[in-house]
């Protein structure tokens, strides 16, 4: 079948780009002012020192042995050692440390978005011109306006400990402060939440008070977004002849919503929904930053500003993959959810 | 009562009766029990479709919809009545903004908010319809079969939508569905089960992220109750009977894999999966080029022929209307402005606004001649009418035309079918007389709104 002869390509086509990519990656990493010889050898270094040290790095040799020798490791998936933050400890084990906090943050601003927003655009274009839709759809615009370093600002000072309501936060549920990492360590045996939900649930549900203020902040941009779209894409297609064609057919009301309406307003948000797969990456530094979570933006930037050349490098392979991956995932989607997707016509 | 008057269609119908019953039972097994002992072959159904071929199948009765906007209360449709019978194709023409297409929707009752039916019924008459909606609604059926003409309409009920007229040993021979009267949950029954429609623009009348099949058996398992592979068998056999070639691979294809004609033929084996009595189309070939038009309309006649269909056909084209319709209704600012059969209608057109139209058909008028058109357009109707809505376009206005408002009347004595209205008809009678029975009609009509 052609659609799936469409997402094989697509699929293929994923390679160049992400070897592109990776080679832009080390363009700027070379070309750009980083100086990871001085960087760990502090002010104080003697020329002598610079140069061995620059030598055993292999930075003395030419640019396109580097270059080589740096995609022939990526692609091995050879992430290197760390040389500034943390030296000599494998890049692996220091994303292996930061990442599943990254991923929690993300894991649940993407629900509170997807499972937020997308209900209450919909329940908006279903019932236009109401006040119920005008709260929506206002709520919509004012939280997709608030930034998202001031809106976190303002929730760590309103739940923090000297904050008005931080009593009340930090005494809800299991006991936590608003600032600090999530402990995730029901991560390393996922299974015991289920074999042993007693000792487990009480860590996961402090692990998710935990995130949850930095998952509010960071999924209201997107919720907003969704809600707004979510809302022109219900309208749009209870306006459609082919939902007119369906109701002059005797289709309850219901049928229509869900059969008819529901999947063709999909369309328009999937885009949307997987974009938002990227805060799981990048948007999420600040944040991050405020709440005092140390995930992967935060290892990024303490990287980059610090030189750490294989860390930055391994960084950035893994967010190319992450995102040629979620461009995969968003095709994939619309050539299960619209036949048309893939026909040249 | 027992009125064959047309012979010439009962050997379609006698041969189409058969599948048409069994098609039926198989939606509504809970009907037709008690017939056939004690009742003659007069009772049967066939009879009483029989029956029913002397008045019509489908009555809109004085219909006014309007839609209500911050500015103003449009009439899209103010009063329109005509009726409909078995086999009968009924045209409606008119400029964009006659409200042709909101007619079609009333019908169906598919006016949605801000519009509203005002008042006027739809009484939609098939006798097995009135009987299936009686037993499913009897809380809200009114059996004045038993009293007097006069007293009927008293007995009838706020919340009454159907009517049962007459009964013979207990079955229901006569009676009606008030569509605008009728909840949505009998509404929709009746879409699609006993009144299709096809839409204008076959290319978007289909939902793009479903099959054509199932879009078809979708309607039949709503109305028939039909599913999994009979279904599927019954979806290919509608695609054959309109003609799509390959039936059973089509079944499994998207829209966008349908051609613009093909797919409007899809549009309408989906709107006859259940069998309707009444096919509503609203300009289903003004989307197609000529040649797939033609094929369009042949479609619609052999089906027609087959399945005794009374079909309304919403166009504004006078080539398609001489050659589909049986009987039109011109339509002009949400009113009727001329009614007659086909032949009538385009040989002796009465109504200025019907000539003009008619004069403004490419040509129709000598070689060299400009074409002829009609000055202005269509106001909107947005007011009680105290005056003709065509007088400030029409070349024959008088000075009553801005204080009168017209109403239906046959265009002369004796004239059989053929109604206009305008102040200049009935052409026998001076203007003076003309006039007065316009206004003294307009306050018959004024009372009962």
């Amino acid at each position: 079948m052609s659609r799936w002869g469409y997402f094989l390509r697509r699929l293929l086509l994923a390679v160049p780009v992400v070897i592109f990519g990776t080679t832009i990656t080390f363009l700027i990493l070379r070309a750009g002012p980083l100086d990871p010889v001085s960087a760990i050898l502090g002010p104080t270094g003697s020329p002598q020192a610079y140069n061995r040290i620059q030598e055993n790095l292999g930075l003395n040799k030419p640019l396109w042995e580097q270059y080589i020798d740096f995609m022939v490791s990526l692609f091995t998936f050879d992430l290197g050692q760390s040389w500034v933050i943390n030296p000599d400890t494998d890049a692996y084990d220091l994303i292996l440390l930061f990442a599943p906090r990254t991923i929690w943050l993300g894991f649940w601003s993407v629900l509170i978005a997807l499972f937020v927003g997308i209900p209450l655009g919909f329940y908006a274009g279903l019932h236009p011109n109401t006040p119920s839709d005008y709260l929506a759809s206002f709520g919509g615009i004012v939280w997709r306006a608030m930034p998202n370093f001031w809106l976190a600002i303002i929730l760590v000072g309103a739940l923090g400990l000297s904050g008005p309501f931080g009593g009340a936060w930090i005494n809800l549920g299991p006991q936590t402060n608003i600032i600090g990492p999530p402990d995730l360590g029901f991560f390393s045996d996922p299974l015991r939440l289920l074999t042993a939900p007693g000792d487990t649930w009480p860590d996961f549900l402090a692990a998710l008070k935990k995130i949850a203020p930095a998952a509010v902040v960071l999924g209201s941009a997107s919720m907003g977004n969704e809600m707004r779209i979510g809302r022109t894409a219900v309208l749009e297609t209870i306006n459609s002849n082919y939902v007119e064609t369906a109701r002059a057919k005797g289709v309850p009301r219901r049928s229509i919503v869900w059969k008819h309406v529901f999947r063709n307003a999909l369309i328009p948000l999937v885009p949307i929904i997987t974009g938002e797969a990227f805060l799981l990456i990048g948007g999420s530094v600040i944040v991050e930053t405020v709440f005092g979570i140390n995930g992967l933006g935060y290892l990024f930037f303490q990287a980059i500003t610090q030189g750490d050349l294989p860390l930055v490098g391994s960084l950035m392979f893994i967010f190319i993959l992450l995102l040629v991956v979620v461009n995969i995932l968003q095709d994939f989607l619309y050539t299960i959810i619209d036949p048309r997707v893939g026909y040249e016509r | 009562m027992a009125g064959s008057d047309e012979p010439a269609r009962s050997p379609a119908r006698g041969s189409d009766e058969p599948t048409r019953s069994s098609a039926r039972g198989n939606g509504e097994p809970a009907q037709p029990p008690a017939r056939g002992d004690d009742e003659s072959a007069v009772a049967a159904p066939s009879t009483a479709r029989g029956d029913a071929d002397g008045e019509p199948l489908l009555e809109v009765d004085g219909v006014r919809t309007a839609f209500f906007t911050d500015k103003e209360v449009i009439r899209a449709v103010d009063g329109v009545s005509f009726d409909i019978r078995r086999g009968e194709t009924v045209g409606v023409v008119g400029e964009s903004g006659s409200g042709k297409s909101v007619t079609a929707r009333t019908i169906m009752g598919l006016v949605e908010s801000p519009g509203r039916v005002l008042r006027g019924s739809v009484r939609f008459r098939d006798p097995d319809a009135v009987r299936r909606f009686a037993s499913k609604f009897g809380g809200r059926t009114a059996d004045v079969s038993d009293l007097a003409p006069e007293e009927r309409e008293g007995a009838i009920g706020e919340d009454d939508f159907v009517v049962v007229e007459e009964r013979r040993d207990g079955e229901i021979t006569r009676g009606y569905v008030d569509v605008v009267r009728a909840p949505e949950k009998a509404l929709r029954k009746l879409r699609g089960g006993d009144i299709a429609m096809v839409f204008q623009d076959p290319l978007t009348s289909l939902n793009p992220v479903y099959t054509v099949g199932n879009q078809i058996k979708e309607a039949l398992r709503l109305h028939r109750g039909l599913t999994g592979s009979d279904a599927t068998r019954e979806a290919i056999d509608l695609l054959e009977a309109v003609g799509i070639p390959d039936a059973g691979r089509r079944v499994r294809e998207y829209p966008h894999e349908f051609s613009g004609g093909m797919r409007q033929r899809a549009v309408i084996a989906m709107a006859l999966a259940c069998d309707p009595e009444v096919l509503i189309c609203d300009e289903p070939t003004t989307a197609l080029d000529v040649t797939i038009q033609a094929q369009i309309l042949e479609l619609l006649r052999d089906l027609q022929e087959e399945r005794d269909l009374a079909i309304m056909f919403i166009t504004h084209d006078m080539g398609v209307i001489a050659e589909i319709a049986d009987s039109v209704n011109v339509m002009y600012a949400g009113e009727i402005v001329e009614s007659a059969p086909v032949v009538e209608l385009f040989e002796r057109p009465k109504h200025p606004y019907t000539r003009g139209l008619l004069e403004s058909i490419p040509g129709t008028q000598g070689r060299d001649e400009r074409l002829r058109t009609i000055e202005g357009e269509v106001p909107t109707p947005n007011e009680e009418p105290t005056y003709c809505r065509f007088a400030p376009r029409c070349p024959k206005a008088f000075d009553e035309c801005d204080r009168v408002h017209p109403v239906p009347v046959d265009v002369a004595d004796g004239a059989r079918d053929h109604t206009a209205a305008c102040l200049l008809y009935p052409e026998d009678e001076s203007r003076e007389a003309a006039v007065s029975l316009h206004e003294s009609r307009n306050g018959e009509r004024g009372d009962s709104a």
